[in-house]
């Protein structure tokens, strides 16, 4: 140790502040850097729609679309139960949230503003334009995001509701709180009426009336089938982007310490409430986008089921498989998990059976998931890994 | 007037009186000691200090500023720092992010200015980055700073424990045990270290310690709890001699 190095910093502690308030040159280059990653995703999401689309071909498109949404839905529930450490049970009761409301705006408003609730035809979701937009964006084109960003909201509102009075406590009571959420939702749902059919029949219930007919038990048809490759990737991009700017922040590392030690965290001036409350709302955000994507997804008809436990189940194998607290292991994991099935529709009746065997064995190899807390660009994974397999050589002498 | 005052602080666990009527002023640069047999509710008054407990009676006040009622980490923004008896790390997250955590409360962007990666984020970041590898240098950590701290040595982690606690920026540093597990050699850097940690910084330091050797000589002053209530104060000489300290380490003398 050597003393002026402990004399620069007393006076560098009292600094600190000034240090980061100070401005710095370089703005412009700030910006760009910052920006940068989201103009790289949305043309990511540009080329997955006119290029991929074509290469694929319509079934693997399909697949590449609920790929996607699995990914939104995996990287949220990722910072709830892998940042936090909380464990939240019903990540599918905010999807279904999501789904629903976005699905009433963009069916409800089709239908009294445009006659139909049919898409009204959308670049960016890959469709002739019928209905005249803007010059050279479709009416879907803008009524599509704003739908989901509407039930991102909601969503995100009724996380705060349940998040607020259960996070306040230490231990498992928000497990307990969202399973019973999840079924609530569903139950919810299931009581609602049926969807009206005519612009006079809605124009007639009113607003009430529209936000109560959705279908009921037996799902919410005829939604417009606007999620395409391009809304997919650009919200899987944006998902896992805000994630891990957050999780490099000083609010996610407030996160992370509060699942490695609650008390700790408090010691050292961690707000373990609000932080827990936090990630929590901003899950539910993501979970009510993912709901918008999957309930606008050709082929889906939305249903309670979508807000049961078996579906926040498969959302739980994905975060675990992928290591509590990745995002890259969280995206890898809901691109395996919503694949195997695929290839395994011979044995698709043990499906429970096998992803039960697949979690015991892993928890068992490698309790902390595939890639535990890291990333798969952390060089330190990999130098990990190579240790590990010359170790496991040297002890198979 | 001192920096750190408790008085009648007590605490009952249903009918157990753990801590009663506890008294302390630690003036501000004061190095004083906490010892006791084992079970004499030393880390109780350290919870009690930092808010894990709520104490039933008395209160407790930093620089005259109210403390009895807060929550932990407003505890902690308000000064008032602590390592633990059993070392409590973020096990996971690498030894310089254990540290950037502790400057949790000095960082005023948040959440939308990281989402964004506006200019004020990065510019925290450096600063963060900047004053957590200088605090390691000083703690001898700094070729560690990547590691995950679980993986560190036993003496590596109290370092980085008393480092973390500083890291917050407080007036008063609690230790728990600070040499508990250390060797000779390591318990004698500890020392040197407390001092160097209390001038630089202008701490005042309250330890609880069993190591006799390093109590009394790093203490000026030394408060003794038994049973949950104060039976000596004063300075180590005197405390050494007084005999209700010494019978409650060693048992009444037979008369």
């Amino acid at each position: 140790m050597n003393g002026r190095a402990w004399k620069n910093m007393a006076s560098s502690d009292a600094n600190l502040l000034s240090l980061i308030t100070a401005s710095r040159p370089g703005a412009a280059p700030t910006l760009l850097r910052s920006a940068l990653p989201v103009v790289v995703i949305v043309a990511l999401a540009v080329m997955a729609q006119v290029v991929l689309k074509g290469l694929l071909g319509g079934y693997y498109a399909d697949l590449a679309i609920t790929i996607g949404v699995n990914i939104v839905l995996a990287v949220s529930l990722t910072i709830v139960n892998g940042f936090t450490g909380q464990f939240s049970m019903g990540h599918a009761g905010f999807l279904a949230v999501g789904g629903y409301v976005s699905g009433a705006v963009t069916y409800y408003f089709s239908l009294t503003q445009w006659g139909s609730a049919a898409a009204a035809g959308g670049r960016l979701s890959g469709m002739p334009l019928s209905t005249e937009g803007l010059a050279w964006l479709g009416a879907g084109d803008v009524l599509f995001p704003v739908a989901l960003l509407i039930g991102g909201l909601v969503s995100a509102l009724l996380g705060l509701a349940v998040g607020l009075p259960s996070l306040r406590l230490r231990g498992d009571y928000l497990a307990i709180v969202t399973l019973g959420f999840g079924e609530i939702i569903r139950v919810v749902i299931q009581q609602s009426g049926p969807a009206l059919k005519t612009p006079e029949a809605a124009e007639q219930a009113g607003v009430l009336g529209m936000a109560t007919g959705l279908g009921g038990a037996l799902g919410f048809g005829g939604l417009p089938k606007y999620t395409s490759l391009f809304w997919v990737v650009l919200f899987a991009g944006l998902t896992m982007l805000v994630a891990y700017r957050i999780k490099t922040s000083t609010s996610g590392r407030a996160m992370l310490s509060v699942r490695e030690d609650e008390i700790a965290a408090e010691a050292m001036g961690v707000n373990t409430t609000r932080t827990k409350v936090w990630a929590f709302v901003i899950a539910a955000f993501f979970a009510g986008i993912a709901g918008g994507l999957y309930a606008h997804k050709l082929g889906v008809a939305l249903g309670p089921v979508d807000a049961g436990f078996q579906r926040s189940f498969d959302i739980i194998i994905m975060v675990v498989l992928g290591g509590l607290g990745s995002i890259s292991g969280a995206a890898l994991a809901a691109v395996v998990v919503t694949m195997l099935p695929e290839y395994l529709r011979a044995v698709a009746d043990y499906r429970m059976i096998i992803f039960a065997l697949a979690l015991i064995l892993m928890m068992i190899l490698r309790p902390k998931g595939l890639l535990g807390v890291r990333e798969v660009w952390d060089a330190d994974l990999w130098r990990g890994l190579f240790r590990r397999g010359k170790s496991a050589k040297g002890g198979g002498k | 007037m001192s920096l750190l005052i408790a008085q009648g602080v007590s605490k009952s666990f249903g009918g157990l009186k753990a801590v009663q009527g506890f008294a302390l002023e630690l003036p501000e640069r004061g190095l004083y000691g906490l010892i006791g047999p084992n079970g004499a509710g030393k880390t109780t008054v350290f919870n009690l200090l930092t808010g894990v407990y709520r104490p039933d009676e008395g209160t407790v006040k930093l620089a005259g500023r109210e403390l009895t009622r807060l929550r932990p980490n407003r505890i902690a923004g308000e000064g008032l720092a602590r390592t633990f008896q059993n070392i409590r790390l973020f096990g996971e997250l690498s030894v310089i992010d254990n540290l950037k955590v502790a400057c949790h409360l000095r960082c005023p962007h948040g959440m939308p200015a990281a989402v964004l990666r506006l200019a004020g984020h990065r510019a925290q970041e450096r600063a963060l980055a900047e004053r957590c590898g200088r605090l390691l240098e000083m703690f001898g950590l700094a070729s560690r700073a990547h590691e995950q701290a679980r993986n560190l040595p036993y003496g590596d982690q109290r370092r980085l424990e008393i480092a973390r606690a500083i890291a917050t920026g407080p007036k008063v540093l609690l230790l728990d045990e600070p040499a508990a597990g250390m060797n000779p050699q390591e318990k004698k850097e500890l020392r040197t270290l407390i001092r160097s940690v209390r001038d630089t910084f202008g701490l005042a330091v309250l330890l609880i310690e069993h190591d006799m050797g390093v109590v009394m000589d790093l203490c000026e002053r030394i408060t003794v709890l038994d049973y949950g209530k104060v039976i000596a104060h004063g300075p180590p000489e005197q405390v050494q001699k007084d005999p209700k300290v010494i019978e409650a380490y060693l048992g009444a003398p037979a008369a």
